[in-house]
């Protein structure tokens, strides 16, 4: 036993000494967990497309001081399982110091304590749930955390003249969150809460929340659901005869809620972090990404990882190529930068401190985006 | 809508979920009393008599809705006696927790073949929606009329079945002692397979009803079948009418506590009720049961 403890040591201090001697013209490697096979491949491929592009304008401008950047791409398979042995695998094989995390919010905090204890930088381009990185500081997002999205629900509820609104929401760590985001934001605006209704997930009967809800027959009720149990609760409602507005978040904003509540899902409106696409760095993002590969139809979730190379880049510009200093330089390389998706700023906890937020409304089957 | 008919909509919301855990209690105790021990694959009778039926109604075969229920409830009938046939006949005599765990791991093998087939997304048997019938005050859909005009109709056959039939009868002597019904030469064997059918056709009735009124999901069994255990458990393991009564105990009052504590707590309502009936007296609302 003693004699593993000194061969470790040993192999620890080599370890140690190899890391400063990394010889200056070597490319910078960041690692890519991604989903390459299984059930979620199509976006791993588009995220994919869009990193590349990204390495590709870097390291044409001549790269990081000089050094160019290489991504090291390990499938994650789909599932938190094989996420945590791929991040594993580029923190202990690979040794890079900041890692491109899995698609899925799942997934992804599977692997943030992995990076977390290695202390290993660790990114999300497109996980929304609040507590997303709450793993530590090694844990970075470029996409807008659902907590800001409160405010913007807030404004749409005043905006459209609902002072006095109850609130349904689900329970847990999406749903809580995204109600204290929207509570807080909506009595600072002169709203009312009537009625806090806190529901499970997953369930089959919605009535009586729906119904305690609709007492006094409210004109609008916020209910921060998802699609299997919004589909639900808007069938449920329409059958009981509860007619009012609601006003969801972006959880629920899919075809298939549309398609499973049928015409009672009509006229559902809510809030979903949109990019606008008419910014003239989007436009040449846009450009570039047609130049590369043929077609403008930029992937989903694509630009939110373009801006996160960009981000990483300018931190490992500022701090080095040791995670802790990539970890500090963070911050101040994201402060102000104005990405194709907008100001990339952080906050406190590690999440985009602006986002813009649309507003999405269901009219004849379809989810259309709301014009006043 | 005024406070009258406000609680009353919460009893007929209560009345509506009862009955389905009823249908889905009533299964479950039957095999219970029987064969002595819980089926936990139970749930997975209720979701797969569901998507039977959207097989069914879907390509190639596109039969209606009231064409469609009886070569899906024949189905899952079939299934319940496939269930008993492959898994628990060959370890008849072997000790509770043995069937326990059986059921448990065909429950898990059930559901994921019900995935691989249909996928895990939200499935619907494509109805449009239709706004309740104002009746007194209460909303009604077509659906619920039918969940709880068939409910009584179970009930009735289900009673006619046990109370004034042969079969019945040896089911019931089966239920007491299983050796001396069978030393006293009633076929077992038959009674355990009518046993399986009509547990596995009560289960499929309150999956299609369910999926009929809400939507069909592999996990939709599953995620009843807790408070199917826990009305068989209010109303006496193995006792039918205390499954119903339990049943409906728990639909009421988990929508009537919905009105007063937060409905997050709801399941928590059917199990403080559950715990505090088998802390005050076992088998408190119907009878005594001697195991």
């Amino acid at each position: 036993m003693k004699k593993l403890a000194v061969l470790v040591a040993v192999v620890a201090m080599f370890a140690f000494l190899a890391v400063p001697t990394a010889r200056a013209a070597e490319p910078i490697k960041i690692g890519a967990a991604f989903a390459l096979s299984g059930s979620i491949a199509v976006y791993g491929e588009g995220f994919k497309k869009c990193i590349d592009l990204a390495v590709e304008e870097i390291n044409a401008r001549g790269g990081i001081k000089g050094r160019k950047i290489e991504i090291v791409y390990e499938d994650n398979k789909s599932n938190p399982k094989d996420c945590v042995t791929a991040v594993r695998k580029l923190i202990t094989v690979d040794k890079v110091p900041v890692i491109f995390g899995p698609a899925g919010s799942s997934n992804f905090m599977a692997t943030a304590p992995v990076a977390q204890e290695n202390k290993v930088v660790l990114m999300s381009a497109q996980g929304a749930a609040v507590g997303l990185t709450k793993a530590g500081d090694y844990i970075f997002r470029v996409f807008p955390s659902d907590t800001l999205q409160g405010p913007h629900l807030a404004k749409l509820a005043i905006g459209k003249g609902y002072k006095k609104v109850p609130v349904m929401y689900i329970n847990n760590d999406w749903g809580l969150g995204l109600k204290n985001a929207f509570v807080d934001a909506y009595k600072k605006m002169g709203g009312t809460v009537t009625d806090l209704i806190a529901y499970d997930e997953k369930k089959t009967d919605y009535r009586t929340e729906l119904l305690r809800a609709s007492k006094g027959a409210p004109p609008a009720i916020v209910n921060l659901t998802y699609i299997n149990e919004g589909a639900v609760q808007f069938k449920q409602a329409f059958e009981m005869g509860i007619k009012t507005q609601w006003l969801c978040g972006s959880a629920a904003r899919a075809p298939k809620m549309v398609e499973l509540a049928g015409k009672a899902a009509e006229g559902v409106m809510g809030t979903y972090p949109s990019v606008p696409q008419n910014t003239k760095a989007y436009k040449t993002f846009k450009e570039a990404y047609k130049k590369k590969y043929g077609d403008d139809k930029i992937p989903i979730f694509g630009d939110y990882n373009y801006d996160m190379v960009y981000v990483a880049a300018r931190a490992i510009e500022r701090g080095g190529t040791t995670a802790d200093g990539i970890r500090k330089a963070l911050p101040a390389a994201a402060k102000g930068f104005k990405g194709v998706t907008g100001d990339k700023s952080f906050d406190n906890e590690r999440s985009p401190k602006f986002a813009e937020y649309g507003i999405w409304i269901v009219k004849d089957g379809k989810i259309e985006d709301y014009k006043k | 809508m005024d406070s009258i008919s406000y609680y009353l909509q919460t009893v007929l919301n209560g009345i509506l979920a009862g009955c389905i855990y009823a249908l889905f209690a009533m299964g479950l105790t039957l095999i219970y009393g029987v064969l002595n021990f819980v089926n936990f694959a139970h749930g997975e009778l209720i979701m797969w008599g569901a998507y039977f039926l959207f097989l069914f109604m879907g390509e190639p075969f596109g039969l209606p809705l009231y064409v469609a229920v009886f070569p899906a409830l024949a189905l899952t009938g079939c299934l319940g006696l496939a269930m008993d046939y492959s898994v628990f006949r060959p370890i008849r005599r072997a000790n509770r927790l043995t069937l326990l765990i059986a059921a448990m791991g065909l429950s898990v093998f059930l559901r994921n073949a019900a995935q691989f087939f249909w996928g895990a997304e939200v499935r619907t048997y494509g109805f449009e929606v239709k706004a309740g019938t104002q009746f007194l005050g209460l909303y009604l859909t077509t659906q619920q009329f039918a969940i709880i005009g068939v409910t009584i109709l179970c009930v009735i056959a289900v009673y006619l079945l046990f109370f004034k039939s042969r079969l019945g009868k040896s089911m019931r002597a089966l239920s007491d002692n299983l050796d001396l019904a069978r030393i006293s030469g009633i076929d077992t064997k038959r009674a355990i397979l009518a046993a399986w059918v009509i547990s596995a056709v009560l289960a499929a009735i309150g999956g299609i009803l369910l999926a009929l009124d809400t939507n069909l999901h592999p996990e939709m069994g599953i995620a009843n079948l807790i408070k199917a255990f826990a009305a068989t458990l209010i109303g006496g393991v193995g006792n039918l009418w205390g499954a119903l009564l339990g049943g409906l105990l728990i639909g009421l009052a988990e929508n009537i506590g919905v009105l007063f504590i937060s409905p997050g707590y709801k399941d928590g309502i059917a199990f403080v009720i559950m715990v505090l009936i088998l802390l005050a007296r076992p088998y408190v609302i119907i009878g005594e049961r001697s195991d």
